[in-house]
Order: C-alpha cells, then structure tokens, then sequence
C-alpha cells in the first residue's frame, strides 16, 4: 500500500518536472535555436545537463526550504498530502501552458505547501514573511537594474550584440593532422564566434538557474516528509525534466506566440541576465524565487528605461546639430564615446514619452496581478482540500 | 445619417467580424480601421519590444501591418477602400480618444484568448460605457 502510494507520488513528480523541463527550455534557448545557432536536440540536451548542475549544487537549499523549514513539522508531508501538494503545483503548470497565463511554479508551489500548513496549523510564519518579502524586493531590484541598462546602455550593447549569421557550420573538424583539430567553419568570424557563445551560454545560465530554484517544486513534499532521500529526489527530478525539454519542449520552442521568445536578441540577453542572476541569488540563500514574476518586471524596466531614454548624441552629431534644441549636452554618457549610436536625432522626441505610456502602473499592476492568480488559487484550494476532506484528518 | 465609422480591430476574428458587419451595414461611410499595439501581454514582451526598437514608429508600423493586410483583404472582397491607423497603447482608452471625430464606433464583442481577456478586460464593454460618440458592439 505505501509503496503504491510511493510511486504514484514520483509519478506526479515526474509530472510536475515534465511539465517544468517543457516549459522552461523555450525561454532558455529559444534565442539561441530561433537564431538558429544551436539545433533543438542540443538545447534539450544543455537544458538537462545545466539543470542538473543548478539542482545538484545550489537547488538542495530551497529544497530544504520548502520540505523542512516552511512547515514546522515535516509530519504533515503524509504521502497523500504530499500527492495533493504535487497535484496542485502540477495543474498550475497545466494552466500556464494550457491557456497561456503564466504563472509561478515556485511561488504557486509555496502556496499549496503553505494551504497545507495552515489547514494543518504547522506553517512556520517567520520563513513565510522571509520568502514573501523576497518576492516584492526581487521584482523592483530587477526593474531597477533593467531600467537602467535600459536607459543608459541599451543602444551601446544593441550595437555590439547584432548577431551575425554565416553559411555553413560554425566549427569543423580537421582530421587531416595527426590529432583532430577544431577550426572555425567557412566564413565563420570571430564576431560571431562570440555572439553565439553569448547567446548559448545565457540559455545555459538560465537553465542552471531553473535546477537552482524549480527542483524543489518538483520534490520538496517527497524529501520532507522522508519519503525520498535528497539526492535520489534530485536525480529523479532531474531525468523528469530531461524528458520534457527532450519532448515537449520541441513544441514549446516553436511556439512565436510566446512573449518571451519573441523579443528582441538584446533584449532577450539582458532579460535573461538579470532574472537568472536574481534567481540563482535567491536560490543561494534558500528562497524559492518566482521567476515569471522577476523576468516581467525585468522586461517591464527595460522597455520603460529605455522608453524614457534622454536624447543621446555622440560629440560630432552635436557640433552638427548645435542648432538643436532638442539636443541636450548634459545626456552625453561617457560610455558612448566615439560610438556613433542609431538613434542620433532619428526620433520625433513625442514618440518617446508615448512609448513610456505603455508600462503605466496600472497596466502594470493588472499584468502582475494575473501572474498572481494561478498561486493564489493553488493556495486556497490546497487550504480548503487539506482543511475540509476528512481524509487528511487535520 | 452615419458617415465616419471607426473599426477598431487586433488579430481575432471578432475583430474581423465587425469589419464585415461596418461595411455591409453602412455602404456608403468612410471606414477607419484603428489597431491599437503595444497592449499588455502576459510578460508584457510586445510592449517592451516596441520600447526598444530604434525606430519605435517603424516597428509600431510593422506590428500593425498583418492587421492592416487582413483588413484591406475583407475590404477588398466587399469593393472598398479603408483607411489605416495604428496608435500605441491602453487599448479601450486609446480607442476612446480616438474616437471622437467619428460618428459611430463598430467593435467586436471580445479578443481572441483567455490570457489577453484577463489583461485588457471587456475592452468593448469599456468602449461602449465611455466612448463620447455611439458604439455598436458585433457578436
């Protein structure tokens, strides 16, 4: 009877790092396979390896986090209460993917674990403020660091990022030596060399990133309430989602209606940079951080930072346009210097405070607002399900 | 007598529909057709993606043009000629402001999927409760 019980709950596991593995590998790579640097199954493949490193190395803490310490009697994880857990952080997924509202696999797996600590009255009050004022800092921090890339160094990385693409493959084996030699392909520059390693290199810190914090969701009730030991927990999550960035990730990553995929290179770099950072940052400390949530604010603040740019010039376009009144010395920036910027005088300044309009804080808030919808059903549900059906027997 | 419709139309066949029901049921009006872009999306990317652009009304352009080009072609198969605008923004408040100069709006009576419902709300029902000339709204 346990042992069933057992495996029906690594099978929602595996489920819930399914799903995980499907819908992270687009965000992550789909830069870099839309620009068709790397091919899918080399994606799917980066993705679980980097994933596992993340979850190995720093995804344990939040595991602990969520299994041991958000509860204050790891007891209540009963097999069919962790199931339950499982179950709820699961349909999220399903929503999200389903109907394309995104929403929080951590935060919405906090939530069900904090309904199963308060119907159960063993949520530990103080990891919970912890964890809850972790996710209002980290979304302004990630605005805030955007905003200002977006601002001030936006047009400067935008010129050296463009990514240029040339015929043929980007290396080739040359056998013809006694040891095999790896050369750049035909036409391949230096330039590109470096853009792509970029753009493959920030899909595998996302990836990493993604083990660091969404691990947990996929097995901290099993490890918590010992019916899992850690590691054979991490590798089982691991293979889980291997398995969906191998399968349904292919889907995912055609998906051009996704928001995220569809940015623009630089931007997406930017995005990507700040989020994973902040989520690894997070996960370091042992927060589950919500990175739906952080990636938005962090697009958010780009688009406004660089929407509410001052009018930047390079020293010559000034002698030019001295005339100018709409030209102002004090915004040139040190960093531009000598760089000849795209948007030099280009723009009519009324379509600049028009672009700001689009992230007005009540736009905002409602954006934020519906990521926040599918958590807070997790967590009153999973309440009313633990509190109510008698078969939990809180 | 109606002479200036206004057509305020995204990528959804309501949208479509509406553009249908305007030129069938006023033949003889000067239909505009307004797309608003740049609304929130569930991570708001398009916003953004237009805010970086170096050439923001270029790429507002471009992100109305299939829009536009799937409404000249409903235009074409009733033998008439529409005007085009696209503006950036809050969608139900930009077709208010838009709308003044018109003597009627015609809107679909909601957009294609749930996340967008969600984000913009009922932007009809909005159009309809605020806009300062009538509004029909097409099912």
């Amino acid at each position: 009877m346990i042992e069933g019980l057992l495996l029906i709950g690594v099978l929602v596991a595996m489920f819930v790092g399914y799903n995980i593995g499907g819908s992270t590998t687009g965000p992550a790579f789909g830069p870099a396979v839309g620009a068709g640097t790397i091919s899918k199954t080399v994606a799917a493949a980066l993705m679980s390896v980097f994933f596992f490193i993340g979850a190995w190395t720093i995804g344990r803490r939040v595991v602990d986090t969520l299994g041991r310490e958000l509860v204050t009697n790891p007891d209540i994880f009963t097999l069919p209460a962790s199931i339950t857990v499982l179950f709820f952080i699961g349909l999220a997924l399903f929503v999200g993917n389903v109907f394309g509202v995104p929403a929080s696999t951590s935060m919405t797996a906090v939530g069900a674990i904090a309904g199963l600590g308060l119907a159960s009255n063993a949520l530990d009050w103080a990891v919970m403020g912890e964890i809850v004022s972790w996710w209002l800092v980290a979304p302004v921090i990630g605005f805030w660091l955007s905003a200002v890339i977006g601002r001030y160094f936006y047009a400067a990385l935008n010129k050296r990022v463009a990514l240029v693409q040339t015929e043929g493959p980007l290396l080739t084996i040359d056998r013809s030596g006694l040891l095999p030699v790896i050369t750049f392909g035909p036409g391949t520059t230096k330039r590109e060399m470096v853009g792509t390693t970029i753009v493959v290199s920030i899909g595998c810190i996302m990836a990493f990133s993604s083990g660091t914090s969404n691990v947990a969701n996929a097995i901290a009730p099993l490890v918590g309430s010992g019916a899992l030991e850690m590691n054979t927990g991490i590798v089982i999550a691991c293979v889980a989602v291997g398995i969906g960035a191998f399968t349904i990730a292919r889907r995912t990553l055609d998906t051009l209606g996704n928001d995220i995929t569809a940015l623009p290179l630089t931007a997406a770099i930017v995005v990507a940079t700040v989020s994973a950072i902040l989520v690894i940052s997070l996960s370091a400390i042992g927060i589950p951080a919500s990175f739906v949530v952080i990636a938005t604010m962090s697009i958010i603040g780009l688009g406004w930072g660089r929407a509410t740019r001052t009018m930047r010039a390079s020293r010559e376009s000034i002698s030019d346009q001295a005339g100018d009144a709409r030209v102002t010395v004090g915004s040139l920036a040190a960093d531009t210097e000598g760089e000849e910027l795209p948007d030099i005088g280009e723009e009519d300044p009324e379509d600049i405070p028009a672009a700001a309009d689009l992230f007005n804080p009540s736009t905002t808030a409602r954006v934020i607002l519906m990521q926040n919808v599918v958590p807070l059903i997790s967590t009153v549900g999973a309440y009313l399900v633990f509190r109510f059906v008698p078969v939990f027997g809180f | 007598m109606v002479s200036r419709v206004l057509v305020p139309m995204d990528d959804s066949e309501m949208a479509a529909g509406a553009l249908r029901f305007a030129l069938s049921t006023f033949p003889s009006a000067a239909v505009t057709v307004l797309h608003v872009a740049g609304g929130p999306t569930s991570y708001m990317g398009e916003a953004m993606s237009l805010a970086v652009a170096d050439d923001v009304d270029g790429a507002v352009a471009e992100r109305a043009e299939p829009v536009f080009e799937r409404a000249r072609a409903i235009a074409d198969d009733a033998d008439r000629e529409i005007t085009t605008e696209v503006e950036l923004g809050s969608p139900a408040k930009t077709i208010i402001n838009h709308a003044e100069g018109f003597d009627l709006v015609v809107v679909g009576s909601h957009s294609s999927n749930l996340a967008s419902r969600l984000l913009l709300g009922n932007v009809a029902e909005t159009v309809a409760r605020n806009a300062p000339v009538p509004v029909t709204i097409v099912r």
